[in-house]
């Protein structure tokens, strides 16, 4: 017993050391950053310092912040300026922003999911540590082992892809990364020095996972997840703050000399909603991608418990995906509200210009995601028994889904020709054109969330009855509150179209207060009707149609897709600047791609990086008879099997 | 059946209360107002 708490107590004196030796460097860049980055980010080098230094008076000139509008001292170099040719844009015979493009995609891709999956593990983990049914709390922690599994060869593949990145950037744009890289270099060093901590930690977390499993070991376990996380947050904001200032640029005067505070250059107007917005992203981006491997896994199952065991995985990873994809829509809103707020030239180029084709093609994309969630769950009634009750209703669902989705994808204006533009007798349809205004699709998209929160309902629901003395006002209250939301949805869309715009642009928060209210408020309601309910029978994990995860596939595709898509338009939105009015692009490839030729280069990263995770999700097959959780987990539910997994 | 004609209503009347809380605090919030057309 005393050799075990000796033993207990060197563990958590060596974990401790090894995490202060990780987070060292860190905790000494954290100075160097407050006084503005030690050495001046965009300062010349030392030894041209000490050289300027033998001079008696050194002038000292002020200038002001472009966005912040404080003074501020000179202490960086201007942004220079580029010209064609091969000292600014030295070349391959290719087109260097495509092949850029590809190397920046890929690494966002992977360096979504290796973000995302980590916060998955820690919630699953933090479940297994916290049920009391052992057999339950093992499978959590088999689930969580799983998923952090597939994680670790696809971070080999991050780091991988990130080289190259940097090696595109200095090899083909070099005067632009040299100045990027002048402005942030006290946060770049920080930011390689965090990676290093990340990739320790997680080493760590994964390779201790077997001896760390049980009593205050396991908890200092989950609590490395959570350091993990917080590293790779902050990993992911700091690469958030390059893109927020190539955006919409701070801490910089108007000829982008660095003013001295790295606070304002990292603090850009947008770097907090591209923060919220991106975490979400990768969270459904992750969610989906686990999802798709487990249903790769369920398809190719060769017994009932494989089919039961990814089944359940592949629901798991679904709904956490889902959980954060409901709010994305809301975060992309506040995130173009910010950049209207900030250019409302960008905006419109955005939204109502240049980009609004590719607007159009991410609501159908976002359309798509929430159909195919929806079909999921629908099919997933298929495996509870008494679910068959609500199977006729989902021809409604569909019917208002799709009315939804319809507003939602119609264009205000389209792109025609002069003989169709006469035939129709104006940009605008006479009669669809009414429903391709901002007020028209808030109403549809928050239609299609709200039917998506009452089919999860309805879901939860699938093979219980509640059993509360009041479950007959509970469940005609949820039903007046849902469809009193939906009343409230489509007035609010329909009065928009009766006051200024300038009114109407509010509309559009209670609209979404709505839908999050049907979310928080109908959830915990059902939460606490289900509780100690009568259960109709058994959730028979495994017995669902093969079609549902060709949905979950589907899903996850979507989600590729439409990251790539967002990416495109958020990094297009500068035109012809590398730095927005701050250092003109002035390569021959400062012009803004035809839509066929996005959609063509986006549809090529998507498949790339599926073809490349099919070989991440084979190599996860390797080592899957090696079961780190002791003896290996029973499934989750089999077939039939114990009702659980809401 | 009375009773739950009785709990449609009670249940109708506090999800329409709710939301047109909702509607005026929210824009009120914002600066805006919510009744502008009804003013007019």
């Amino acid at each position: 017993m005393v050799s075990l708490t000796r033993k207990k107590t060197l563990s958590i004196i060596a974990l401790s050391a090894m995490i202060g030796l990780l987070l060292m460097p860190i905790v000494m860049s954290i100075p160097a950053v407050a006084s503005g980055g030690g050495e001046s980010a965009g300062s010349p080098p030392p030894d041209a310092v000490k050289k300027e230094g033998a001079a008696p008076e050194q002038k000292v000139e002020k200038a002001r912040d472009v966005y912040y509008k404080t003074e501020g001292i000179v202490v960086g170099a201007p942004a220079p300026k580029t010209t064609d040719g091969p000292k600014d844009y030295p070349r391959y015979n290719f087109e260097s922003r495509v092949l850029l493009w590809f190397a920046n995609q890929q690494h966002l891709y992977y360096g979504s999911f290796v973000l995302a999956v980590p916060i998955f593990c820690m919630v699953i983990e933090f479940i297994g540590v916290v049920t009391k049914d052992k057999a339950m709390a093992k499978k959590y922690d088999q689930l969580a082992y799983d998923f952090i599994k597939i994680s670790l060869t696809a971070y080999s593949l991050t780091a991988i892809l990130g080289g190259i990145l940097i090696f595109t950037f200095l090899t083909l744009y070099p005067a632009f990364f040299g100045y990027l890289s002048s402005i942030f270099r006290p946060v770049m060093h920080i930011y390689a020095l965090t990676f290093v901590a990340e990739s320790g930690t997680l080493y760590i977390y994964y390779y201790g996972w077997d001896k760390m499993k049980e009593g205050l070991l396991k908890w200092i376990h989950l609590s490395m997840s959570v350091i993990l996380n917080v590293i790779g947050t902050l990993l992911m904001m700091l690469a958030n703050s390059w893109i927020g200032f190539m955006m919409s640029p701070a801490g910089v005067d108007e000829q982008g000399r660095f003013l001295g505070n790295i606070w304002h250059v990292l603090h850009t107007a947008l770097w907090n909603p591209l923060n919220v917005h991106r975490i979400l992203g990768n969270m459904a981006f992750g969610g989906g991608v686990v999802a798709a491997y487990a249903a790769y896994r369920f398809l190719s199952a060769k017994n009932d418990e494989e089919r039961a065991h990814y089944d359940w995985m592949g629901y798991i990873a679904m709904s956490l995906g889902v959980a954060f994809l409901i709010p994305l829509p809301f975060a992309g809103y506040w995130l173009m509200r910010e950049v209207y707020a900030y250019r409302q030239q960008m905006g419109i180029t955005l939204m109502g210009g240049l980009l609004a084709w590719l607007f159009i093609i991410q609501a159908t994309m976002i359309g798509i995601l929430f159909l195919s969630t929806n079909y999921y769950l629908w099919q997933a009634l298929g495996r509870m028994s008494g679910a068959e009750r609500f199977q006729r209703y989902i021809k409604y669902f569909v019917f208002i889904l799709v009315c939804g989705f319809l507003i939602f994808i119609t264009p205000h204006t389209m792109v025609m020709t002069p003989a169709e533009l006469k035939a129709m007798g104006g940009q605008q349809h006479p009669v669809l054109g009414n429903y391709g205004v901002m007020s028209a699709k808030n109403g549809g998209i928050n239609v299609i969330i709200t039917t998506t929160v009452l089919t999860f309902i309805w879901y939860q629901r699938g093979n219980k009855i509640p059993a509360v003395s009041w479950a007959k006002f509970g469940n005609i209250f949820m039903g007046c509150f849902f469809f009193m939301a939906y009343v409230n949805i489509i007035w609010l869309a329909v009065y928009g179209y009766y006051i200024p715009a300038n009114v109407r642009v509010g509309l559009s928060v209670p609209q979404v207060a709505t839908t999050l209210s049907c979310l928080f408020f109908m959830t915990a309601l059902n939460l606490t009707m289900l509780k100690g309910a009568k259960e109709i029978g058994p959730i028979m994990w495994g017995k669902i149609s093969v079609r549902s995860q060709y949905a979950i596939i589907m899903l996850a595709t979507a989600f590729t897709w439409m990251m790539g898509l967002m990416g495109y338009i958020r990094s297009s939105v500068r035109l012809f600047w590398h730095v927005n009015e701050i250092m003109r692009d002035n390569s021959p490839w400062a012009y803004t791609h035809t839509v066929g030729f996005a959609a063509n280069m986006i549809s090529f990263n998507v498949l790339f990086f599926w073809v490349s995770i099919m070989f991440v999700f084979w190599l996860g097959t390797l080592g899957a008879k090696k079961a780190p959780v002791g003896a290996k987990a029973p499934v989750p539910g089999g077939a039939p099997a114990p009702a659980v997994g809401h | 059946m009375g009773k739950t004609i009785l709990y449609v209503v009670v249940s109708l009347a506090i999800s329409l209360a709710y939301f047109t809380l909702v509607d005026h605090f929210l824009m009120d919030m914002q600066g805006l107002d919510y009744w502008y057309l009804f003013r007019k």
